[in-house]
């Protein structure tokens, strides 16, 4: 059917022409490399700036009704070196001013058993609106709640028991997740979110460049006079579009994989040594498949899109839309819980994301990732069709079809 | 007879959203030789590009039929192609390749043999002058050195049968004439040329036959002496302004 021979001068052209041009190689190719892993080290470094200023600054607090039996709680907050003990007129409006970052309240305990001496429960005010006062809350609670389990602990060795049995009941929480568990986790979450952007990404400019930007530059009437059959140029320009799409997605994740653990570890709250970004080494030709499955089916959207435009701007504003489209089945990867259904394996661009998302955990549902395999090959075979036939049309292939794929479609298919 | 293009009742009818149902093309009829150039004269609308565009296989034809040594444009497009080189206003070079890149591709995929198109690329950048910027790309070219490349792509498979529409259009006057030097040089090769314009001079100057085109029907084709002797005219324009009058 496809004389491959030409196939592969065409291929070899369109290459060759896109790994001159300036925006192509930007968007296929650095963007994807440097985009993200950029992007994420940007926010954690601000995240750290922030976090850093706000540290620096003392927290002033107001402290009202200290009990006599605490003035060491008194002292301690005295001591601590970020916090500054301050009196006030009206400290809830000095709060809401920012002149004071909290009032500290020491009262009697509410109804209950008869306390012992001392006995106090405490009421923050703070201006949750506000980082320095947030800050100066959890200053105080913590110091707070330090003294309280110093005293309690005194307390029970007084009564010659355990800490614990003060409490009536006692919570404690452990992750069974290991580091390379939680890792893959992230990455699962991650990684075929940032892969669709920059699949889409790395395809648009490609996509419009073989298509509208041939008829812009007028070497369409030239390439539809050469002796070779239009098939084969089609499936030259697809598989150029698909190439660039997929290098983009594979360069992407390769760089997300090698930087992940530098810039999102500390993000997590887990130490850096903690945190393992690995994907299986089983999981890579899958993943390397399902990628590039995906890419062909972005091409092909893109490419049949694109088709319809007379200029580059055209080209743009045609695929824009379908752009936009191919993120929406990340929303799924953000429902909890979400399992791999045969349902979901029927679904284009949501079935590769969760084979992707369960690969690099090293789960692999082979039924269902067969079928997302025969979905995909039958959406390009689909798109690849699709273009041929647009192609016999001549108004199309001219270039002078004024409408868009939708237009078209109404007229020349769904009238018929 | 060795007619190379044979043209028989060739129509083309286009259906437009603004105009309705338009016959560019109503059922011409010619013929061209080998070592011939063969003038298709018209004004603006006349129906030249459209009928080239039937010859190169890149619109398909509502009725009648045309063959390319002996090749239908209509079953067998590839084979057409491939014996043929198209020229035109609207067939741009690709700008990111290099004047030798772009030879090559085109010899490469109009089905020129592999093993030959090193020497032929090497032969055309030495036939056309263009050694010294053989390797830059085409968008940092001047146009006269673009129209070189150009010409030279067209007849990178060095093809039989040549097709210029409008070759001279956004030329200037040393380019033009370079222009008409190179299709004289392929005439006396034996390549079969057909060569529109709309330039009076230009034809009288080039073609050995001229056919008049207007509103998508041939009004005369013959020689240019003989046209002449057939209006009792000398210049084309008048010959031309005789033919199109005359049917109105």
């Amino acid at each position: 059917m496809f004389n491959w021979k030409d196939v592969r001068v065409l291929y070899v052209r369109e290459l060759r022409s896109a790994l001159r041009e300036r925006n192509i190689v930007v968007n296929s190719i650095l963007l994807p490399i440097f985009l993200y892993p950029l992007l994420l080290w940007l926010v954690y470094t601000g995240i750290s700036f922030v976090g850093g200023q706000t540290e620096g600054f003392a927290s002033r607090v107001m402290l009202v009704g200290m009990p006599a039996e605490h003035r060491l709680l008194e002292q301690e907050l005295e001591a601590t070196e970020n916090l500054q003990i301050r009196s006030a007129a009206d400290p809830a409006a000095d709060i809401r001013e920012g002149t004071l970052d909290a009032l500290v309240e020491f009262l009697p305990p509410k109804a209950g058993p008869p306390p012992l001496a001392g006995d106090f429960s405490t009421k923050i005010t703070f201006d949750d609106s506000k980082d320095r006062s947030r800050m100066a809350k959890e200053r105080v609670a913590d110091r707070i709640r330090r003294y309280r389990d110093h005293v309690l602990g005194e307390r029970a060795a007084e009564l010659g028991i355990a800490p614990e049995a003060l409490q009536e009941f006692w919570v404690t929480s452990k992750n069974v997740a290991t580091g390379r568990q939680m890792g893959q986790f992230i990455l699962g979450l991650m990684l075929p979110m940032f892969l669709i952007i920059m699949l889409s990404v790395g395809c648009m400019f490609p996509a419009i460049d073989a298509t509208a930007g041939e008829r812009e530059k007028s070497t369409w009437e030239t390439l539809m006079t050469t002796a070779t059959a239009r098939g084969n140029i089609v499936l030259a320009k697809y598989l150029y579009v698909a190439t660039m799409s997929s290098v983009a997605g594979l360069l992407n994740i390769t760089a997300m994989v090698l930087s992940m653990k530098a810039v999102l570890a500390p993000l997590t709250g887990r130490s850096m040594t903690d945190m393992t970004f690995r994907i299986p080494l089983t999981a890579l030709p899958l993943i390397g498949l399902v990628t590039v499955l995906l890419a062909l089916f972005i091409a092909g959207g893109m490419m049949i899109l694109a088709s319809f435009a007379r200029t580059f701007k055209e080209g743009q504003s045609m695929v824009s839309p379908f752009y936009i489209a191919t993120f929406l089945p990340v929303m799924f990867l953000q429902i909890p819980g979400i399992e791999f259904t045969p349902v979901l394996a029927l679904i284009p661009i949501v079935n590769v994301v969760m084979v992707f998302r369960e690969a690099v955990a090293g789960v692999y549902h082979w039924p269902l990732i067969a079928i997302t395999i025969a979905v995909e090959a039958a959406c390009v075979a689909l798109a690849l069709r699709l273009a041929t036939a647009i192609l016999r049309y001549e108004d199309f292939m001219l270039g002078t079809y004024g409408g868009n794929f939708g237009r078209f479609m109404k007229q020349r298919v769904f009238r018929r | 007879m060795n007619d190379t293009v044979v043209v028989r009742g060739l129509t083309k009818t286009f259906y437009d959203e603004g105009r309705g149902e338009v016959h560019a093309v109503q059922g011409i009829d010619f013929e061209c030789r080998a070592g011939e150039v063969f003038g298709l004269l018209g004004a603006n609308g006349a129906g030249k590009t459209t009928t080239l565009r039937m010859l190169s296989t890149v619109l398909a034809p509502t009725a009648g039929t045309a063959t390319i040594l002996g090749r239908d444009v209509a079953t067998d497009a590839i084979g057409v192609r491939s014996r043929m080189g198209f020229y035109s206003a609207s067939t741009a070079l690709y700008p990111r390749l290099t004047a030798r890149e772009t030879i090559e591709f085109f010899a490469r995929i109009n089905q020129y043999p592999a093993d030959k198109v090193r020497e032929r690329v090497e032969f055309l950048i030495e036939r056309f002058g263009i050694a010294k910027y053989a390797d830059a790309r085409v968008d940092k070219l001047s146009s006269g050195m673009k129209q070189k490349v150009s010409i030279a792509r067209t007849v990178a498979h060095d093809p039989p049968v040549l097709i210029f529409d409008e070759p001279s259009v956004g030329l200037d006057v040393l380019n033009a004439l370079e222009m008409h030097e190179v299709v004289r040089e392929f005439r006396q090769q034996g390549k079969t040329i057909i060569f529109s314009t709309h330039i009076m001079s230009e034809a009288e100057k080039l073609c050995d036959r001229i056919a008049i085109i207007h509103g998508g029907r041939i009004l005369a084709c013959d020689t240019l002496d003989r046209l002449r002797e057939a209006t009792a005219t000398r210049y084309l324009e008048d010959i031309f302004v005789h033919y199109v009058r005359g049917r109105g």
